[in-house]
């Protein structure tokens, strides 16, 4: 499903990035990077907008000509990136949503961890998982 | 057309195009002083109206371009200005020849041109003609700016019959069908006689007719005719054309409603009279309105009477509109190939007007879709002008981080593989203006708070590129300076191979330009601050070590108060200051002296895989002058933490400060402050440096001992006595130091014993010694001491014990006696070797001194410093008589056999002897007195048989001998 998920700590700086080819990797950072602009962007817009303040899903930040970006924003600004390839049609909108969802409730956990210092990489085995399952998909 | 203006901006559509060129050999730096004189005169007020005709002044155009002419009459060349130098009459001739070559070029769309001459004077430069001017030089032409503007104004006439004559065709005249270059062929066999024919035609002249209105300064006019335009190629599908029309009417709103200008070049047009004018009615709901007479439609020709009151601003499109529109005409330019510079130019403009309108969102898009145009084949220099153009239109909207990534492919087109000359200047520029989007600076202060936070894969890549780049444009110094960055800063994210693989190649370009600690300034002004290398080798801790006890400072008391030091006026206070700076400013209570080596000692470690080479490590200070003695020091592999003791010499009196401390490691020597150092514990680092002091050294005449009671002695000897015995110890003092020593005290401490001393255990004379003074430097002076033990041996416990316990007859201290162990074995736990037999009982006593020596001299000395210089003397006494067995007689006289005197030990000579004999004498006389308290105690009488008479003729002592008790 996924190619690339990352998580980006409020002050715009990765937390977690893994992508599925390991030679682009590089390409995927610079993908995830300047998609920052556009979730910047969104956000701004979105402290107009009283009530889409509870939506944290972003939508899709941009397309390329090989990957679809979409993003997610939790309520304490740290930013989640999807990257999906664009051949890749029968992904919905849903599906996002609940990867999205998912990688929250893994986010969460990773919080709860009273060992885990926020703002440090996310090194966690049990967030690597879940991660592994919305990716593996894609072979 | 094939060449986009990237530069291009919606109000563009109202300027015409006027081309300067050179013509014939004109020096480059004339023709452009020459060209901005020109260029000067961008917007000319028309006499006897309100319009103002703006200008966009070109000096390089090309053809193709011109051939758009008619889609869009601001790509029509209608001016030409030719600057050209003639220097004889004789040349004139074919100038003027040449001149009328070069109109041709442009000719099917010049309205007017101009002929600037430089050089000529004399009768042909008299002849008065409108279209050539005659200027004797280059620097003699004042009135250049007049002609232009007078130039201007032709244009102007031009162009407004020109509008008057296409807007009054009449409506029986068949109108031209006018189109761009592609297109001609499809009109080939048309019947031209249809009504869908004549429409198209119609359309395409409105909004012709709308360009000519919008750049003659109608704008109003021009809004009116792109509206109808708009009707009517929409009904017959003229894509191409209407999205121009659509285009044209956004231009015109745009033009109404930001009289700014949308190109962010702030004062480089001002405000037009009518659009100030207009100003106010901005913003107006129902903008979009179209309210065009419908007479003007239904009639077939097209009326002249536009300038009737319709709608007027209400024409205008509302700002949401505008962003529709050019979306439209963006996506019927889309359908057609050939116009992917007019599509990707309406996206630029869009794009423009979106970041005035705040709406990045949307910008991008627009960029996103200007992206994806294909524009067939762009030689390299015109894909670097696009992404450096995109680059320039993200940072517009804000999106820093595009922008960077497109400089960046920008830089890196610079230096493609298949240009043949890469342009590495131009591609190391370009990279320098992505940092910001990376959100990198080159200052390593930025990165020296806590753990780096960044984009370290992508950062990493950029500065590699930097690296590289630089290296290509042959500035080695400018690549170490970029390599020394990325290991400092970036040396958490480096596998174990980039490690070794940086640093060799750091090591390969230092061997060519060692890295320095000076700021390299670029010609552009940016300033690429030093990296010192504080992580190679990581500092942990900074501590200033004390001088060695001998050599240590002291104060005279009594001459400053030295008890109140603290500022406080509590003697106790629990609120202490915890912030680091206090800390590291705070005094170290101990002083250093001038001329003598000092250590400070930190510890490091290494983080890299491999054995770091640190040369020339030394100390930064100030305050005083502080000659630095430089240490190289190896660290193994990720090693632990390494103590490191760098040493120098103050050579001056003062405060002392230890800012940091110098290295050179890869061929990069760096200065390392510690106020700019992460987790460094300091417990201080300014310390007091007092005036030099001479300094002793000693030596003794018998050999050093290796046990050092206590910490505080710098020698100390140790020696067997028996009790009562005295030796006598030579100390020889040299003056090792450069200062003259002029005071010498000595005093003795004996340090607490239960033993009880008889008599004085230290004694010397001094005098001999300090008339040597002052002892001048190398000089060396001696001083006996004396040394005797008395101490009171009687009453020992375990003696006692050994009596008590044999009622009758007590078989001593044959302590070789297996017997006696096993009878005695609670006193004696200890394993009892026979021959050490000695030493193992507390027979021994041991006294202990510490010969004190405080010497002053010098600068110091006036201060009020002295040293002080110990003596550690440790003696052990033993007794010179044992009592090895008291047998009780039953008769009413006890005998005690004293058995034993150690003496047996060690062979006595005759000398030894004459002085144990004084030492017998001694121990006799202390018996005596010993015997005279138990006497009067127990009313026993006893003597000591042939003690004194001991007339030993060999001159041995007897083995043992008898003592008789009486009570």
């Amino acid at each position: 499903m996924a190619v690339c998920i990352a998580v980006i700590a409020k002050e715009n700086y990765p937390l977690y990035i893994r992508s599925v080819p390991t030679q682009g990797e590089l390409k995927f950072h610079y993908t995830v990077h300047t998609s920052l602009d556009v979730v910047e962007e969104k956000i701004s817009g979105v402290g107009k907008a009283l009530a889409d303040q509870r939506e944290l899903y972003l939508g899709l930040l941009y397309p390329t000509e090989d990957y679809k970006v979409y993003g997610y924003m939790t309520n304490s600004k740290v930013k989640f990136v999807i990257v999906v390839d664009s051949s890749n049609t029968s992904l919905r909108d849903n599906e996002i949503r609940s990867m999205f969802r998912k990688l929250h409730n893994s986010f969460t956990d990773v919080m709860c961890n009273p060992f885990y210092n926020p703002g440090d990489p996310i090194q966690s085995k049990a967030f690597d998982s879940i991660v592994s399952t919305m990716m593996v998909q894609a072979f | 057309m094939s060449v986009p203006d990237y530069m291009q901006c919606a109000e563009d559509h109202q300027t015409v195009v006027v081309v300067v060129q050179p013509m014939g050999i004109v020096p480059e730096e004339q023709f452009f002083r020459i060209y901005k004189r020109i260029a000067s005169v961008s917007q000319v007020s028309i006499r006897d109206s309100q319009r103002v005709l703006f200008i966009r002044f070109r000096h390089h155009y090309p053809p193709e371009n011109n051939e758009w002419g008619d889609f869009q009459t601001h790509r029509k060349v209608v001016g030409l200005i030719s600057v050209t130098s003639c220097n004889t009459a004789k040349e004139w001739p074919q100038t003027s020849d040449r001149f009328h070559g070069q109109k041709e070029v442009f000719g099917s769309t010049l309205y007017d041109s101009r002929l600037l001459v430089f050089g000529l004077q004399g009768e042909v430069a008299e002849q008065q003609r409108t279209d050539v001017a005659f200027y004797p030089s280059y620097d003699d032409c004042p009135d250049v700016e007049k002609r232009v503007e007078d130039f201007v104004e032709s244009i102007f006439i031009v162009l407004e019959s020109k509008r008057l004559d296409r807007a009054t065709d009449k409506s029986g005249d068949k109108i031209q069908m006018l189109c761009v270059p592609f297109e001609k062929k499809d009109f080939v066999g048309l019947d031209t006689d249809s009504r869908h024919y004549k429409k198209r035609c119609q359309g395409r002249m409105r909004k012709h007719v709308g360009d000519l209105c919008l750049q003659a300064g109608m704008l109003q006019d021009a809004l009116v005719h792109y509206h109808m335009a708009v009707e009517l190629l929409r009904s017959v599908n003229d894509f191409l054309w209407l999205g121009a029309a659509l285009e044209g009417l956004c231009s015109a709103s745009v033009i109404f409603h930001y009289p700014g200008g949308t190109a962010g070049k702030s004062g480089a047009r001002k405000p037009s009279v009518s659009s100030a004018a207009d100003a106010g009615k901005r913003h107006r709901p129902g903008a979009q309105e179209v309210l065009i007479d419908p007479g003007a439609l239904t009639s077939s020709g097209i009326s002249a009477d536009t300038s009737a009151e319709i709608g007027r601003a209400k024409n205008c499109l509302s700002q949401e509109d505008i962003i529709e529109k050019y979306k439209e005409a963006i996506s019927y330019y889309g359908k057609y190939k050939s116009a992917g510079v007019i599509e990707l130019e309406a996206c630029i403009k869009a794009v423009r007007v979106l970041a005035i309108q705040k709406r990045a969102m949307e910008a991008s898009e627009f960029l996103q879709n200007a992206v994806y145009i294909n524009l067939g084949q762009l030689s390299e220099e015109e894909k670097i002008q696009r992404y450096s153009v995109l680059s320039e239109l993200y940072e517009l909207i804000g999106f820093q981080r595009k922008s960077a990534f497109f400089k960046r492919v920008a830089a890196m087109q610079c230096v493609a593989p298949t240009i043949p000359e890469p342009g590495w200047k131009a591609c190391y520029k370009l990279l320098l203006e992505t940092l910001p989007g990376y959100s990198l600076s080159l200052d390593p202060k930025d990165f020296s708070k806590g753990t780096h936070r960044g984009w370290a894969a992508v950062q990493l890549r950029l500065l590699h590129e930097l690296v590289y780049a630089s290296r290509r444009m042959g500035n080695p110094g400018l690549s170490v300076r970029h390599l020394s960055f990325l290991l400092q800063t970036m040396l958490d994210f480096l596998s174990d191979q980039e490690k070794k693989e940086v640093t060799q190649s750091l090591e390969n370009y230092t061997s060519k330009c060692p890295g320095g600690m000076e700021v390299i300034s670029l010609p552009d002004g940016l300033k690429l601050p030093p990296v010192p290398f504080t992580k190679l080798p990581i500092v942990r801790s900074v501590s200033l070590l004390n001088l060695p006890v001998s050599l240590r400072p002291h104060k005279v008391k009594g001459l400053l108060g030295q008890g109140l030091s603290s500022a406080s006026p509590f003697i106790y206070s629990p609120i202490t200051m915890h912030s680091r700076g206090d800390e590291r400013s705070k005094k170290i209570d101990f002083q250093w002296v001038q001329g003598d080596v000092c250590e400070v000692q930190l510890m490091v470690y290494n983080p890299m895989p491999f054995e770091l080479r640190v040369e020339n490590m030394g100390l930064l200070t100030s305050g005083v002058d502080f000659e630095s003695l430089p240490a190289a020091l190896s660290l193994p592999a990720e090693s632990g933490l390494y103590p490191v003791t760098l040493v120098g010499v103050p050579r001056t009196a003062g405060n002392i400060t230890i800012n940091g401390y110098h290295t050179s490691v890869f061929g990069v020597s760096s200065d390392c402050l510690l106020e700019g150092l992460v987790g460094v514990k300091s417990s201080g680092c300014m310390v007091e440096v007092v005036p030099s002091l001479p300094r002793l050294q000693l030596c003794t005449s018998l050999p050093r001992s290796a046990h050092l009671s206590s910490e505080d002695l710098s020698t100390s000897v140790s020696l067997q006595l028996f009790n009562g015995e005295t030796q006598q110890l030579t100390i020889t003092l040299e003056n090792i130091g450069t200062e003259t020593l002029n005071t010498l005290e000595l005093t003795s401490k004996t340090l607490s014993t239960k033993e009880k001393l008889f008599g004085e255990f230290l004694t010397w004379d001094l005098q001999d010694a300090l008339s040597h003074l002052p002892l001048k430097s190398g000089q060396s002076v001696s001083i006996p001491v004396n040394i005797s033990a008395k101490l009171d041996f009687s009453g020992q416990e375990s003696l006692l014990n050994d009596l008590n316990d044999d009622g009758i007859s007590v078989t001593g201290l044959p302590v070789s006696s297996p017997l006696r162990q096993v009878l005695k074995p609670r006193t004696e736990n200890k394993p009892v070797g026979s021959d050490a037999s000695k030493n193992e009982f507390n027979h021994v006593k041991t006294l202990e001194a510490v010969l004190t020596f405080k010497y002053s001299g010098g600068a110091g000395q006036v201060e009020g410093y002295y040293r002080e210089l110990s003596l550690g003397v440790r003696v052990d006494v033993e007794p010179s008589v044992f009592f090895t067995r008291v047998s009780t007689l039953p008769a009413t006289r006890m005998a005690i056999q004293v058995d034993k005197l150690d003496f047996d030990s060690m062979p006595v000579t005759d000398h030894d002897a004459l002085r144990q004999a004084t030492v017998r004498q001694q121990e006799e006389k202390r018996q005596q007195v010993q015997g005279g308290l138990i006497n009067s105690t127990l009313d026993i009488h006893w003597t000591i048989i042939s003690f004194t008479e001991a007339s030993c003729p060999d001159n041995t002592i007897p083995n043992s001998f008898f003592l008789t008790l009486q009570c």
